[in-house]
C-alpha cells in the first residue's frame, strides 16, 4: 500500500517524486529518478531492478510508453506491479496490474501520474490530484506535498476496510544538475505526512543558506549563528 | 560540524558510508555517493555534492582514489573549505581536510575505511568512530556503521562555540552488488538523530528480507499487513500500538 505522485513543473521543467507508503524508508529508492532523464516509480509488489531499467531505457530515448512495454515483456509477474514513469518532457504513462490489491488505480494529466494500492479508494487518487493541482502557480515541491496531503485527507491507505497508517514519505525535486536539488525523508513516523510538511516549511528557511554555503563557503555564515526568517510573502 | 565514516566490508566487499551531523539535512548531501562494485566518494565541510558523483564516476573509469581526490581539489576553487573521502571497492582510500575546515577537524585514514569530521569535540571523536567501526568485524557494514556513529557520539561529538552541538540528522547508505543500495536509512532534523536512526535500523531489520523476497516472489508473498502483524506478535512491548 503505497500512493504517489511524479510530476514535471511545466514552468521550471524541473521534476519531482512524492510518495508516502505504510513500509519503512520509501525513500532509500533513489534508483527510482535520475536527473535530467526521468524518473520510473514502482510500488505494489516492486521489484527494485525494474526502476533502473527503465531509466536506462529512458536515458537512450525510449519514451515513456515504449520503455513500460519492455517492463511488461521482461517481467512475469508484471500484474503484481503498480508502476508510474515520466521522462523530461512530461510524457506520462502508468500501469497498474491486475493484482495490486484493493483499492488500487492511478490517473495521468498533463505531467503528472497519480497512483496507488492498498488505498482507501479511488478518492485518495482524486484527493492527490486535487492538491497537486490547487495552486498551479506554486514551486513543485509544494504541489507534491499538498498533493500528498490531499490524498492522506481523502482518507489514504486501507487494507481489509481498516485504515493504514503512512509510516514513511519521500519528498525529491531535481533540477539541473546531477545531485537532487530537494531531498526530504520521514523513514519511519507516526504522523508521516504532517512530519514532511513540518521538514518541508523548515527546509525552505534553510534552502538559500544551504545552497550560498556549498558554492561560496567563504562568505558563509556558520551554521550555529544562522538564524532562518521566514520569507516575506 | 559533522561526521562520517566511509567503509569497505572485507568479508563481502560492500561499501558504506555513515554520516552525522548538526546539520539538519545531511543526508541530502549523501544521495548516491556509493555505487556497487565501485566505490564510495562524500565531500563535506561546507559539502559539495556535485563532488560526489563526479568522484564515482572517476573511480567507475579506473581511477585511484588517489589520482580522484586531486581531480576533485583541482576542480574545486573553494577546495579549502571541503573534506573529501574517496574510497575505492578494493578499499584504498585518499582523504583531505582543507586548511578552512573549522576545528576540530580531521581525518583518519586506514584500510578500507576513512573516519572525518570537522567541529569536533577533539580527535578523540575520530578515534572512536574508528574504534566502534572496528570493534565487531563480522557484523554486518550497516551495523559497524551505525556503531562508529554512537561511539562518536558518546566520545562528544560535535562542539560549537564551546558547547556541545547536538546530531540533528544522520544516515547509513551501504551498497552490495546491485545498481542500488542495499540498506539506505536517514534521519532529518531531529533532536537525537542518532539514537532516532537506531531505532530506525531495527525496526527496518524487521523488514528488510520481508521486501527483497515479496519482490522476487509477488505470488507467494504475505501481504504487508500480514507480515506487519506477525511482527507486532513477535514483538509486543517493542512496538507500540499506533505503529502497527
Amino acid at each position: 500500500m503505497t500512493y504517489s505522485i511524479i510530476a514535471r513543473c511545466p514552468r521550471t521543467e524541473r521534476l519531482g517524486i512524492g510518495t508516502t507508503t505504510f513500509s519503512l524508508a520509501c525513500g532509500r529508492r533513489n534508483e527510482s529518478v535520475r536527473p535530467n532523464v526521468g524518473i520510473s516509480k514502482s510500488q505494489a509488489m516492486y521489484l527494485r531492478a525494474h526502476d533502473p531499467r527503465a531509466l536506462n531505457l529512458l536515458a537512450q530515448g525510449f519514451t515513456p510508453r515504449s520503455v513500460m512495454s519492455v517492463v511488461e515483456a521482461n517481467d512475469d509477474d508484471f500484474m503484481y506491479r503498480q508502476t508510474g514513469i515520466i521522462d523530461r518532457e512530461g510524457n506520462v504513462v502508468a500501469h497498474t496490474g491486475a493484482k495490486c490489491g484493493q483499492w488500487a488505480g492511478h490517473t495521468t494529466g498533463p505531467y503528472y501520474a497519480a497512483f496507488g494500492n492498498g488505498l482507501a479508494g479511488p478518492q485518495t487518487v482524486a484527493g492527490i490530484i486535487e492538491g497537486f493541482l490547487a495552486d498551479a502557480a506554486a514551486p513543485l515541491e509544494d504541489r507534491l506535498m499538498s498533493a500528498l496531503e490531499g490524498g492522506c485527507k481523502a482518507g489514504g491507505q486501507a487494507t481489509n476496510g481498516i485504515h493504514r497508517p503512512e509510516r514513511s514519505a519521500w519528498l525529491r525535486v531535481l533540477d539541473r544538475q546531477d545531485y537532487p536539488e530537494i531531498d526530504l525523508r520521514v523513514d519511519l513516523h507516526a504522523d508521516t505526512v504532517a512530519e514532511m510538511r513540518r521538514l518541508l516549511e523548515r527546509f525552505k528557511l534553510y534552502r538559500d543558506y544551504y545552497r550560498e554555503r556549498c558554492r561560496n563557503p567563504h562568505d558563509a555564515l556558520p551554521e550555529e549563528d544562522f538564524v532562518p526568517q521566514p520569507a516575506v510573502a | 560540524m559533522t561526521y562520517c565514516i566511509i567503509a569497505r566490508c572485507p568479508r563481502t566487499g560492500r561499501l558504506g558510508l555513515g554520516v552525522a551531523s548538526y546539520s539538519f539535512l545531511i543526508g541530502m548531501y549523501c544521495s548516491d555517493v556509493t555505487r556497487a562494485n565501485t566505490g564510495v566518494s562524500i565531500t563535506l565541510g561546507a559539502p559539495n555534492p556535485g563532488n560526489n558523483a563526479l568522484a564515482v564516476r572517476l573511480l567507475a573509469q579506473g581511477f585511484t582514489p588517489k589520482q580522484v581526490l586531486a581531480q576533485i581539489i583541482g576542480n574545486d576553487v573553494n577546495s579549502d573549505y571541503r573534506q573529501i573521502g574517496v574510497m575505492d571497492r578494493e578499499g584504498n582510500v585518499a582523504a583531505h581536510t582543507g586548511t578552512m575546515t573549522r576545528p576540530w577537524c580531521g581525518h583518519l585514514a586506514g584500510k578500507g575505511h576513512v573516519a572525518m569530521g570537522d567541529m569536533l569535540a577533539g580527535q578523540h571523536v575520530l578515534d572512536a568512530v574508528a574504534e566502534g567501526y572496528a570493534a565487531d568485524p563480522a557484523a554486518v557494514l550497516e551495523e559497524r556503521l551505525l556503531v562508529a556513529l554512537e561511539a562518536g557520539r558518546d566520545a562528544g561529538g560535535q562542539v560549537g562555540k564551546g558547547r556541545r552541538l547536538p546530531e540533528r540528522s544522520a544516515a547509513i547508505a551501504v551498497a552490495g552488488i546491485f545498481d542500488y543500495p542495499d540498506w539506505d536509512l536517514r534521519v532529518d532534523a531531529h533532536d537525537e538523530a542518532v539514537e532516532e536512526l537506531r531505532r530506525v535500523h531495527e525496526e527496518f531489520k524487521l523488514y528488510a528480507d520481508y521486501y527483497v523476497e515479496r519482490a522476487r516472489s509477488p505470488r507467494n508473498a504475505k501481504t504487508q499487513m500480514e507480515f506487519a502483524d506477525m511482527v507486532a506478535a513477535d514483538q509486543p512491548k517493542e512496538m507500540p500500538r499506533e505503529m502497527i
